[in-house]
């Protein structure tokens, strides 16, 4: 809301929030990345808002979940505690209660570990959108530091641009359900060979004309399933901030039809209580998100492992 | 005529929220009767509720990404 608002004098107050709110969700202009990368095939490498939040997500990652584990390996055996307590109780829940039901006590450990690092992954990268760090510091740069929206090439302008949640990119999500997509194939492969992983996709001892229609509809299935994947993450966690953004400039556009600058105010008696149920909301939606992903991802492998016929 | 695309995806919006609306309504209304009926058997109802849930949320975000595709894109 702060780092954008000032470059369109002359469009509308609605059209400006409109613009606002997209600036405020998607991605940072790949024409001023925050780091300038050389082109490698032809593809443009350069860093920008959403790839510096994965490498951020990364970091948080490695600091929360995999030092505490890796310490409490090197103390030998024993009752965990503190953090890595916490830990334990997450990853026996996911094991238990997605990945086993659904994969089967075979093949249990060899699946949740890519489980577990997709929940722990999206969970992180969906929560750091909730956390107003680049706003933050946008008032700081208003207030303090005084650089002005029109200069693009500044570095704290570059990374003001852009939205915070790498989740809510559809090129994140989509790699993450091309990941899921492989595994579906690599665990058929693994549990029932090649040939026969492809053969399982659909029923066999049917009536002949019956498979013209199934395998070209289980065909389809394949590979929906990652792109319902995809959406599914990428737009709910653009959406709940598309919808706190949009509560929020109610302020602004109905003191803008009013003309009135009290009506503004006003509304913010309005929006503001509801800008903070939806970021409630959103705190579940951060949550079931990760785990949906998850379990979806667990029940496709699960499919491919546990042919039903 | 030229903002008519704004009125689809308004009306496209609309019956989505219907659609996942009963939807999400029969689950969980099903859902809430099986565990009155039988109170040791929640853990089952809820875990054979999530995934259609999930399943049906699915639809109805793809359904309003291509509202939003409609507006963004004309």
């Amino acid at each position: 809301m702060i780092s954008g608002g000032e470059q369109t004098h002359d469009s509308s107050v609605v059209d400006q929030v409109g613009e606002n709110i997209i600036h405020h969700v998607s991605n940072s202009d790949i024409q001023h990345p925050i780091v300038h990368l050389p082109h490698i095939f032809g593809i443009d490498m350069s860093v920008t808002k959403h790839v510096l939040m994965l490498w951020i997500v990364a970091v948080l990652v490695s600091v929360a979940i995999i030092i505490p584990i890796r310490k409490y390996l090197r103390q030998g055996k024993g009752q965990p505690s503190g953090l890595a307590n916490g830990i334990e109780s997450v990853v026996q829940f996911i094991r238990d209660s997605i990945v086993a039901p659904n994969v089967g006590p075979k093949w249990v450990n060899t699946w949740t570990p890519l489980i577990l690092t997709f929940f722990f992954f999206i969970l992180f990268s969906n929560a750091i959108g909730m956390v107003p760090i680049f706003d933050v510091l946008g008032v700081f740069n208003r207030f303090v530091l005084g650089v002005p929206s029109s200069d693009s090439h500044n570095f704290i302008n570059g990374i003001l641009h852009g939205g915070v949640t790498a989740t809510g990119n559809f090129n994140v999500t989509a790699a993450l359900a091309t990941i899921t997509f492989f595994t579906i194939i690599i665990a058929g492969t693994k549990a029932h060979g090649f040939i026969q992983h492809w053969k399982n996709l659909a029923p066999h001892g049917l009536a002949w004309p019956i498979y013209i229609i199934l395998i070209p509809i289980e065909i389809i299935g394949m590979f929906v399933r990652p792109f319902a994947l995809t959406m599914r993450l990428a737009a709910n966690m653009t959406g709940g901030h598309i919808a706190i953004l949009a509560i929020l400039s109610f302020m602004a556009i109905f003191a803008d039809i009013f003309q009135n600058v009290l009506i503004g105010v006003g509304m913010a008696v309005v929006s503001i209580p509801m800008a903070v149920a939806i970021n409630g909301l959103e705190i579940i939606v951060v949550i079931v998100q990760a785990y949906v992903f998850t379990l979806l991802s667990a029940v496709f492998i699960g499919m491919a492992i546990n042919v039903q016929h | 005529m030229e903002n008519l695309h704004y009125f689809g995806a308004a009306l496209g919006l609309g019956g989505i929220v219907i659609g996942a609306g009963l939807g999400i309504g029969r689950l969980a209304a099903a859902a809430a009767e099986g565990i009155a009926r039988q109170p040791e058997a929640a853990d089952k109802i809820t875990g054979a509720v999530n995934l259609p849930l999930f399943l049906l949320e699915g639809v109805a975000i793809i359904g309003e990404v291509f509202a939003l595709v409609i507006v963004l894109m004309k």
